[in-house]
């Protein structure tokens, strides 16, 4: 505890442009470190180099919370991501109605547990407890967690990982002959550097540009990156990935390419198309029938009509009203 | 009173049932294909605008090109039909069509897409709409709103089918296999085509008491072609522009138009706008289908009805009103399950007004003038449905919200709705004087040819007994009375 507090005081000195101070204040901590005053250990002195080290270059400070109650059967999760090297302030309070004396609390990295000299506060019914540190390299990143231990331990977990990239969710169809471009982005974050790889099965391997002009990498902004495959061949289909690289790792998403002849949807085409012709024909040829039919018995109805008429003008005009009618209902 | 329509029915009587229910179906096909695709196809857009490198506006093109040139080429597909019968034109549609979506599926460039698609596809959906619309009033005309009312259904059918059905293509062959695919898909158009049998002529022409009245016909036929206006008539009928209900219809129309499809484009962005997520905003567009189905075999069966059929403007203009005033309520709805009412309210009003859209146009002109009517009526339409949405994205644009947009597009369609209201009943007053005078004339008419007359009536009282006297076509004089009513 005296360590975070003569670490305060260094931040409350602030500005990293005081390195003769730094520079004073380091030597007396490392005196009193000789003296056996300090109840740090090594790890907490190499702690201190990292936080100047961090003051000095300017690093942004970043702040999480997580509230745990006696009720809280569900482990509380909390995802950070992180970019570049921070410090990192992770702060958990418990609230609870029996006695806070009893509590126990315990900071883990993963399944490590860390110093156990990490500031306790109680007000009222909270319990507060605070984990400060910088993340510098990869091996920093990854899960913290802080315990209260009691009858039933609760936990808070705080997942800290480097951005997720984005790439595509479905597969890109293409076809033999055609180009194409698969897209990785990155939202509101900027790697520093963007590495392609083809892989088929387990083996990852990376993308040649500068063989022949068959893949082009290009990114329209840092935050994106693209890669164009010219003369897609059927080999060409399989799964691609993009990976950023930042300062404390890297992220990766992959991207499945399939290549497919023009056969695949011609095939159904094809299908269809014989379809379409049986169906037309079909039709056609019983709409012949049916005229057919039709032709062959209105001859003959035609027939007995001039018969008929022939009949009926010998005979006159007023007669032919009723007989004329039925014909008219049996046409219909 | 049996129902007495605006205009006579068709010379041959028509069938009515039959055959007739089968070229429903075919029609329900050419009538999907025409109104759901160039909206079916967006789902590839997406995709397609990434592919390409273009923006999504540029993409959405497509679509406004397909639909400009669908009603655009109304007047061509109507010559063609006037000429050669419905049948030929809705093959060369379908074939068009799939060669349209064949050479799409080569294209490197959005200039290319907007060609093959756009153009050449539009032109083969127009192909498609106006004849199948045509031939349902050649097969119809007592059943006729109902015919209309299935016919336009297949708009809703298809565009909930095909809209799915294009993901599924585009998830397993690419954007290239499933335009080729596509492509065959719109040959049914042509199995749809080769439904559409001519109405049989034969039994009128062949009975001798009627080749008197044929061959004063052909008279008159020869008098007009052989001015050059009659030439142009014979093709496009351009003398509908005198004719007062196509006049009153089409002015009612455009305005309409102007606020009728802006919207239902709206609909998701405003309820994703109101805070609703992605998948229910687009869950609203589906219930609104879903109803707009059934609205529209049932605005069929009520304009149908003995109480309706004669008033079917009104109704009409009623429905017209109906969708305005769910416009202008629609500011009103704070929560989803208010925007899933007026989702579905809409799309009763929507599929009221599609399904006699096309009926009362045939109502008023005619079947025999319907082809060259609906011709020169989507080619004017054509302007205030391409520029109704993107006005309306601009107030929304400009006002930041759009509440405005639907206020506005309320107020537009409401007003549509009462000028419609109001020139139908003074067409309906004005048709009624006519064919009293008409009566008048034709029973002073009848006293001196008392012998020959009880004949050819009599005759025509059995074939025609549900519709009124009046407009049976016993004489040549009678016709001519007929078309100066009209007009």
């Amino acid at each position: 505890m005296s360590s975070l507090s003569g670490l305060r005081a260094l931040r409350a000195l602030g500005a990293p442009g005081h390195p003769l101070l730094l520079l004073c204040l380091l030597s007396m901590m490392r005196s009193s470190l000789a003296d056996g005053n300090l109840t740090g250990s090594p790890f907490t002195s190499l702690r201190l180099r990292e936080e100047m080290l961090a003051k000095y270059s300017n690093l942004s400070s970043v702040i999480h919370n997580i509230s745990l109650t006696e009720h809280s059967s569900v482990p509380v999760e909390k995802n950070i991501t992180l970019e570049r090297p921070s410090v990192m302030e992770l702060q958990c309070q418990f609230t609870t109605s029996g006695d806070l004396n009893l509590v126990n609390v315990t900071w883990k990295k993963g399944d490590e547990l860390l110093e156990n000299n990490y500031p306790v506060n109680i007000t009222g019914n909270t319990f507060y407890t605070q984990y400060m540190f910088t993340i510098i390299n990869s091996k920093q990143m990854g899960s913290y967690s802080c315990f209260f231990g009691e009858e039933k331990e609760l936990r808070g977990t705080f997942n800290i990982k480097v951005p997720k990239v984005h790439g595509k969710n479905k597969p890109l169809i293409t076809y033999v002959g055609d180009s194409t471009v698969l897209k990785c982005e990155c939202q509101d974050c900027l790697p520093l550097n963007w590495t392609w790889y083809s892989s088929n099965g387990s083996v990852q391997v990376p993308i040649d540009v500068h063989t022949n002009d068959k893949y082009v990498i290009n990114g329209s902004y840092a935050n994106e990156t693209r890669l164009k495959i010219k003369h897609l061949l059927e080999e060409d289909g399989r799964s691609y990935w993009c990976s950023a690289a930042f300062q404390l790792g890297e992220s990766e998403e992959h991207i499945e390419l399939v290549v497919l002849s023009f056969l695949v949807p011609l095939k159904p085409f094809l299908a269809i198309i014989a379809e379409v012709i049986l169906l037309v024909v079909i039709i056609l040829l019983c709409e012949v029938y049916t005229h057919k039919k039709k032709k062959d018995s209105d001859d003959g109805k035609e027939f007995e009509q001039i018969e008929q008429l022939k009949s009926d003008d010998s005979n006159g005009i007023e007669n032919n009203a009723p007989r004329h009618r039925k014909n008219e209902s049996a046409n219909q | 009173m049996p129902p007495s329509p605006s205009a006579p029915p068709p010379n041959p009587i028509p069938p009515d049932g039959g055959w007739g229910w089968v070229v429903v179906g075919a029609s329900f096909i050419s009538i999907g294909f025409s109104y759901a695709f160039p909206k079916a196809i967006t789902v590839f857009f997406k995709d397609i605008q990434q592919i390409f490198n273009t923006t999504y506006s540029e993409i959405a093109w497509i679509s406004s090109i397909m639909l400009a040139v669908m009603y655009a080429g109304g007047p061509i597909s109507s010559i063609l039909v006037n000429n050669y019968g419905s049948r030929p034109v809705v093959i060369l549609g379908g074939l068009l069509c799939c060669v349209a979506m064949i050479l799409a599926s080569f294209s490197t460039s959005v200039i290319q897409l907007y060609l093959t698609v756009g153009f050449l596809g539009g032109l083969g959906l127009a192909f498609n709409l106006q004849p199948a619309l045509t031939i349902i009033g050649k097969y119809f005309y007592r059943k006729r709103p109902m015919a209309n009312g299935l016919a336009m259904t297949g708009s809703p059918v298809f565009l909930s089918t095909l809209a799915p059905f294009n993901q599924y293509l585009f998830n397993t062959y690419g954007w290239k296999g499933s335009f080729l695919i596509l492509g065959g898909i719109f040959l049914h158009a042509c199995v749809g085509g080769s439904l559409m049998r001519p109405v049989d002529l034969k039994e009128h022409t062949s009975q001798s008491k009627n080749t008197i009245a044929a061959k004063e016909d052909s008279g008159i036929k020869k008098a007009s072609k052989a001015s050059t206006i009659g030439k142009i008539n014979k093709y496009l009928d351009f003398t509908l522009f005198k004719h007062r209900g196509f006049l009153i219809y089409l002015s009612g129309n455009v305005i309409m138009f102007l606020g009728f499809f802006a919207p239902v484009i709206f609909l998701a962005p405003y309820a994703k706008d109101r805070g609703v997520s992605e998948y229910y905003a687009a869950a609203l567009l589906s219930v609104m289908a879903f109803v707009d189905m059934f609205a529209r075999p049932i605005g069929g069966l009520i304009a149908n009805s003995k109480l309706v059929r004669p008033r079917i403007q009104y109704f009409f203009s009623l429905a017209v009103m109906f969708n305005g005033v769910c416009h202008l309520l629609c500011p009103l709805a704070d929560s989803y399950t208010a925007l899933v009412v007026y989702a579905i309210f809409f799309g009763y009003g929507f599929g009221s007004v599609s399904s006699v859209l096309f009926e009362t146009l045939m109502d008023l002109v005619g079947a025999a003038r319907f082809s060259s009517a609906v011709g020169l009526v989507t080619i004017v339409e054509c302007a205030p449905v391409l520029l109704g949405p993107p006005l309306a994205g601009k107030l929304v644009d400009i006002t930041g919200d759009y509440k405005y947009m639907y206020l506005a597009s309320g107020a537009i369609v409401v007003t549509a709705s009462i000028w419609l209201l109001i020139g139908n009943a003074i067409n309906y007053r004005l048709l009624a004087k006519e064919r009293k005078k008409e009566k008048g004339r034709r029973k002073r008419s009848a006293s001196p040819s008392k012998e020959t007359e009880p004949l050819s009536k009599s005759k025509h009282e059995e074939l025609s007994v549900e519709v009124s006297k009046v407009h049976s076509i016993p004489s040549e004089k009678g016709r001519e009375k007929e078309r100066e009513s009209n007009i």
